[in-house]
């Protein structure tokens, strides 16, 4: 009588046991690929895989606001934008560059704009949040184009990549490879951490909120400070991909601030399948990849938006779950 | 059938006595493949098809800079179309790579990555808007490719941005400023300078700024208005007091706005009315005109042939752009700054190529000598007038054309010449 229940448990560890295998499977497979990427692809398309890398982990710091908290931000670009600009004030300020700093200044310019857009956002909901959240980014969008004297107003900044430097150990230049390393590296731990934020009893009260927000806060949940808390860490993640950006391309510029920035992160989760994580990183792949080959094949002048935006509504009518949602599904099966 | 050859009696001792096997065929095709290898680059040349030279181009071709693009692409690709006809350059045609940068940094700097990396340009002549010129500008340095600035004109481009690699073949507002300053003084006392609230306008502003008082005027206030402000009239209202001259600096539609609203506000006839040339460059003319009537300006070009502006040169460049211009705009606009600025930007690099001997990519260093300190001479490749390219900051010197709308017409009322605009170079090359 009383193994009953342990063998009726049995499989079920023994599924989850094999999931979680399939996944680490998966994962290194991926990760596999990944690494030896540079040292198959020409310099452009290694360089061109690192900035989908970045790109994605934009959109995967979005995507634990709008698939796992319930709300949507077109503000992302501000936070983008400010760690960028945070990381550029270090790289000129400081000689010689330091990518530590950087990283550090660059998390601190996103911060600081999360912690704001957080505080005044959270209090509102649904399209009241969205619309305030793109306010801010284009507040601060302003802040950045005029005041020219600090953020080099419509120019932007340009400065000196700083080397690959651990103290005693090692003080390299990037290059290509080297630096699809480094940013597969922060991208990859920056995926850990969100996986392991969003399956901590935290992480289940953001997806409570996101499944029903009144019945989270009538249980004793404080709603507001659980949204203030995936803001900032949402904005803090899309600040240190800025920062990245700002490290690889060696300039800053006010265009990235733009709401439009902000629009394309929401269209990456989209594409590639909200409450995901890895699915707005292939969302960023397949919006960037989808961008460079009609140029390729049609033309640099070619409107690839007209196309684009047909198949960004195809996939919302016919694959509303993106495509890692779809392939998870069809994988299931 | 098509054995019977083999029978013949002329091909008896070819084929039967075991001269053709595959094992020869093999050996004799790699041994050729190999000799072709080893021949150096100029007999190849020499008894190969002339290899074309790529020259990358970014421009914006959508976008908000897409007019401005789109018109400078013009005279790029007349410069080109005119160098391929008269045999290209060290007898190779030029083959130009043209990419839409969307007028967007981010965009720009993935298409000129490509550009340098993938499509393996020579060198690059282009670059339209200042922010993707300085975005794009450590591309060219990392990639050792010559990049000839054909429109940007923010002052930093050559001096704390400037390169090894990156030259500007036009002015820029210091140069503007110091050839302007004597007239400036000498038509108004008092100034008050209105800009374009960002990063070009408020550079430029304070290049004209120290043209004036340095020539014994003062500039008494300045009034910034934000890009693309439809309804000027809450700041131009305010510019009031001690003044006896208004200097504009803005450009495109932001310049039609403001010569007609100044006007409508008074100013101008109250006023002594000047600013920089790209207030009133030929595009905007039909929008403000008579308008504008009495605006004093500088600029590179300026599509008349008064006095020494009435040169061949200048009217071949002028009916050849024209035609070319009325293919791409259907109202006809005429040959401004931007088609002047990008055909002369080729034919320097054309110039420059010549003069090193340029076989490659790989000969950037013996390029960018040639362009370091290079003279070019008034003629059909250069109509605007004589130019030197400083080599302590790549930097053009040209003379500079001070005028006067008058019935809806530019007057010409002096060319300075390119030595009164030298200003000191303030750029220092990374080692």
């Amino acid at each position: 009588m009383t193994d009953a229940p342990l063998d009726t448990a049995r499989p079920l560890a023994k599924t989850r046991l094999s999931h979680t295998a399939a996944f680490w499977l998966a994962f290194s497979a991926v990760m596999a690929l990944l690494i030896i990427a540079p040292l198959v692809l020409p310099e452009f398309w290694s360089g061109f895989l690192t900035e989908i890398l970045i790109w994605g982990l934009l959109a995967m710091s979005s995507d634990l606001l709008i698939g796992y908290t319930g709300i949507v931000s077109f503000g992302h670009s501000a936070f983008f934008g400010l760690g960028m600009y945070g990381a550029a004030a270090a790289l000129l300020l400081v000689s010689p560059p330091n990518l530590w700093l950087a990283i550090m200044f660059g998390l601190a310019g996103a911060a600081g704009a999360a912690l704001c857009v957080a505080y005044f956002s959270t209090r509102i909901r649904d399209i009241y949040f969205a619309i305030t959240t793109l306010i801010f980014a284009q507040i601060f969008y302003v802040i950045i184009f005029t005041w020219t004297s600090l953020t080099g107003g419509e120019n932007g900044l340009i400065f000196d990549q700083p080397h690959f430097a651990i103290p005693f150990l090692v003080n390299v230049p990037f290059h290509t490879a080297t630096m699809h390393w480094f940013v597969l590296a922060v991208v990859t731990a920056s995926y850990l951490i969100l996986r392991r934020i969003t399956q901590s009893p935290f992480g289940m009260v953001l997806q409570s909120i996101r499944e029903n927000e009144a019945r989270t806060r009538a249980i004793g949940y404080p709603v507001e400070r659980y949204k203030i808390v995936s803001v900032m860490l949402s904005g803090l993640f899309a600040g240190l991909a800025g920062a990245l950006y700002a490290v690889q391309k060696e300039f800053a510029a006010p265009d990235f601030v733009y709401f439009i920035v902000s629009g394309e992160t929401v269209i990456y989760n989209i594409i590639g399948g909200v409450g995901t994580l890895v699915g707005p990183i292939v969302g960023a792949g397949f919006y960037q990849l989808m961008r460079q080959f009609m140029a390729q094949w049609f033309g640099d002048q070619f409107p690839y938006l007209i196309p684009l935006g047909i198949v960004f509504i195809a996939m919302i009518i016919f694959l509303p779950q993106g495509l890692l949602g779809f392939a998870r599904r069809w994988l299931n099966r | 059938m098509t054995e019977k050859w083999r029978e013949e009696k002329w091909a008896e001792g070819f084929w039967y006595r075991g001269k053709v096997s595959r094992r020869r065929v093999v050996g004799w095709g790699g041994g050729a493949i190999g000799a072709m290898m080893l021949v150096p680059e100029p007999w190849r040349a020499a008894f190969g098809a002339a290899k074309s030279y790529k020259i990358g181009s970014e421009q914006p071709l959508s976008g908000v800079g897409a007019i401005g693009g789109k018109t400078a692409l013009v005279g790029l690709q007349m410069a080109a179309d005119r160098i391929n006809k008269n045999g290209g350059i060290n007898g190779r045609p030029v083959e130009l790579d043209v990419v839409d940068d969307q007028s967007s940094p981010a965009v720009a700097r993935q298409k000129v990555e490509k550009m340098v990396q993938e499509d393996g340009i020579d060198a690059h002549v282009g670059g339209f808007l200042s922010n993707i010129c300085l975005a794009c500008m450590p591309v060219f340095e990392h990639a050792k490719v010559v990049n000839m600035i054909s429109v940007c004109l923010d002052t930093t481009l050559t001096t704390t941005h400037c390169n090894r690699e990156s030259f500007r073949v036009h002015d820029y507002a210091p140069a503007q400023a110091k050839a302007f300053g004597p007239m400036l003084a000498k038509l108004a006392k008092n100034w008050h300078i209105v800009y374009a609230d960002y990063a070009w306008g408020q550079s430029t502003r304070d290049s004209y700024a120290d043209g004036i008082k340095k020539n014994g005027a003062n500039v008494v206030g300045t009034t910034g208005i934000p890009l693309g402000t439809a309804d000027m009239t809450p700041f131009l209202s305010k510019i009031s007091g001690n003044i006896d001259g208004i200097f504009a600096i803005l450009f495109g539609k932001d310049g039609v706005t403001y010569g007609n609203q100044a006007y409508d506000l008074g100013l101008t006839k109250k006023y002594i009315s000047a600013g920089d040339g790209a207030v009133c460059e030929s595009s905007n003319m039909p929008a403000l005109g008579k308008k504008i009537n009495g605006f004093i300006g500088i600029n590179r070009y300026i599509p008349v042939f008064q006095g020494p502006l009435n040169t061949p040169y200048l009217h071949a460049f002028f009916d050849e752009a024209k035609k070319r211009l009325l293919k791409v705009d259907p109202s006809g606009p005429l040959p401004d700054r931007y088609v002047q600025s990008n055909y002369e930007a080729m034919n320097a690099l054309k110039q420059a190529m010549e003069a090193s001997k340029f076989e490659g990519h790989a000969d950037t260093p013996k390029l960018i000598e040639a362009l370091e300190g290079m003279e070019m001479k008034e003629g059909y490749d250069f109509p605007q007038g004589n130019k030197t390219l400083r080599k302590a900051d790549h930097q053009a010197f040209l003379r500079e054309f001070l005028f006067k709308i008058v019935n809806d017409d530019y007057q010409l009322l002096q060319v300075v010449a390119k030595d009164k605009t030298l200003v000191p170079p303030a750029c220092t090359f990374s080692a």
